[in-house]
């Protein structure tokens, strides 16, 4: 038996299809998008997005607004630009873009995601080390802090840090078990939480609430007051909510990334599915965690730190603690396997537990610095940014390319291991962004939307350039699209 | 039948979990009370849903 085919009779047994197009008999219907999205979507990491938005001084009206545009256009991405690609290819990203790009393009792509990756499981790590702060009682970063400020933080993070690398090299199917049971659990503690803190206003502003309208009068007044932001803060307007809200989860969907969940889907309006996770996770749980900042906030507006371990325990008592250890420790799991995953495709000789151990201990150091944290808002923005060139490249090659006369998977049908266009569309395209708001033209929540349509026109413009000089005498469009 | 029954006390825990939070919302329930049956109800959680959340045969 040749070693492709063996290869794919492994995978075909193993249900990864990583190397091909996964069958009609292992697709998925529409109840297992709806529970995977709702999961992983309410994570450690909400925990500090809501108090941001506080501390960027939103108003009531911007952040419910914002919020509500801004996922919906995240779910109609989704569905329109990411499933039907998927639902139509059935293979994962990487196996997409190693058609395209080739191998060696794809190893760059796959060492700026597992560096993104390791810094964001390092944000879920500084959010479960807050909470050991609560009985340890040493001084916590505050919201400027760039760098560790005292060694009880270093080695509270080092610990936390350390048994989580450890788990996911050794046990990633049963934290992964874990985050499954936890999930219902812990939605309902963000909900809680929110609740609580409403309450909390209403006793604080002594007015009492007896109508929706008293309460929409404390949100406007007390939670989400407007007006400027804290210091060392960008201020936030309805725009900005909405384009985060949008953007927050770009590698995944303009990004294309979740290629390699929808390809499962039987349709491609199961993508809707993501809805559960944008309304439950960025919508009411970053809701419930800035009530919880504001309210820290009214007790003592000198208290600027976003620290959710305190918070949560001020609300829920140690069941509040227990879910700021718990969402952020099973997030971090996924997202260290991940990068490992990343990680050891550009090593492939070293085995998986070692390369997810190091990328573990790599993620925890970057916990150690309070800055990923703090500044997540526009960490968030960058890592969408970074990976979304790769997704317009995507998108016009299954759709667009073939107009131009320009050949579809243009790697893999030449044999070529590093495509120019690609290239070119991300660098360029990154580098440009970059500039634009290096130079305050454009604020960084806000660029990925020129950006896209600049990665889409500079992958045909060189692909013209580049497959006409390579094959001249080629005509693809006829042929390709007659088939 | 163990299976049943963990799954029937599993999801009575959720509502619990949640139920102290809005009686507190409603004034009727002090926030010690409200932490005390949270954690109670996370424990219950956590034991019955490891019972039949997850396993192959579900």
């Amino acid at each position: 038996m040749p070693d492709e085919q063996r290869a794919q009779q492994s995978q075909s047994q193993s249900g990864e299809f990583e190397r091909q197009p996964v069958p009609r008999g292992a697709l998925l219907g529409f109840k297992s998008f709806i529970g995977m999205y709702a999961g992983e979507h309410c994570a450690g990491t909400e925990l500090m997005i809501g108090p941001l938005f506080v501390a960027a001084g939103v108003s009531a009206l911007d952040v419910v607004g914002g919020l509500v545009t801004g996922n919906a256009l995240a779910v109609l991405s989704w569905m329109f630009l990411c499933a039907p690609i998927a639902t139509r290819s059935r293979l994962t990203l990487y196996f997409q873009l190693e058609k395209i790009c080739g191998r060696n393009l794809v190893t760059l792509y796959n060492l700026a995601n597992g560096i993104m990756f390791c810094f964001l499981a390092g944000a879920m790590i500084t959010v479960s080390a807050t909470a050991v702060g609560v009985y340890c009682e040493f001084p916590m970063p505050g919201l400027n802090d760039l760098y560790p400020n005292s060694v009880g933080w270093v080695l509270a993070v080092l610990g936390v840090g350390s048994i989580i690398a450890i788990v996911a090299a050794y046990g990633y199917k049963t934290v992964a078990r874990c985050a499954n049971i936890a999930a219902p659990w812990m939605v309902l503690v963000f909900l809680a939480f929110g609740i609580i803190g409403l309450r909390q206003f209403i006793d604080a502003s002594g007015t009492g609430a007896s109508s929706p309208g008293d309460l929409w009068q404390i949100a406007t007044t007390r939670i989400w007051k407007g007006g400027a932001p804290l210091e060392g803060q960008v201020k936030f307007t309805f725009w900005h909510v909405t384009f985060f809200a949008w953007f927050c989860n770009m590698a995944m969907h303009i990004g294309m990334a979740d290629l390699s969940v929808f390809r499962f889907a039987k349709k491609s309006w199961y993508a809707v599915a993501s809805a559960a996770g944008m309304y439950v996770g960025h919508f009411m749980a970053w809701l419930s965690a800035s009530i919880l900042y504001a309210y820290q906030l009214h007790l003592d507006p000198a208290d600027t730190n976003v620290l959710p371990g305190p918070m949560a325990y001020r609300a829920a008592g140690i069941t509040g603690l227990l879910c700021v250890i718990i969402a952020g420790w099973t997030t971090a799991n996924p997202t260290i396997y991940r990068a490992g995953l990343a990680f050891q495709a550009i090593l492939p000789r070293r085995s998986r537990f070692s390369v997810t151990l190091v990328t573990g201990l790599l993620a925890t150091c970057a916990g150690l610095f309070p800055a990923i944290a703090m500044k997540l808002l526009g960490f968030v923005a960058l890592y969408g940014l970074l990976l979304m060139p790769m997704g317009a490249v995507i998108f016009v090659d299954y759709w667009i390319i073939k107009r131009f006369n320009l050949q579809r998977y243009y790697a893999a049908s030449n044999n070529k291991k590093f495509n120019i266009a690609a290239a070119a569309a991300w660098i360029v395209t990154l580098v440009m962004c970059l500039v634009l708001v290096q130079a305050g033209v454009i604020q960084i929540y806000f660029v990925s939307l020129p950006g896209w349509f600049l990665a889409a026109f500079i992958y045909v413009a060189v692909s013209k350039v580049y497959q006409d000089r390579i094959r001249p005498d080629a005509h693809f469009g006829s042929t390709e699209r007659s088939k | 039948m163990m299976r049943r029954l963990a799954r029937s006390v599993s999801v009575t825990s959720l509502v619990v979990l949640i139920l102290p939070s809005l009686l507190f919302l409603t004034g009727s329930m002090q926030l010690s009370r409200v932490k005390y049956y949270m954690l109670i109800a996370t424990t219950v959680w956590f034991v019955t849903a490891t019972i039949w959340m997850g396993r192959r045969d579900d």
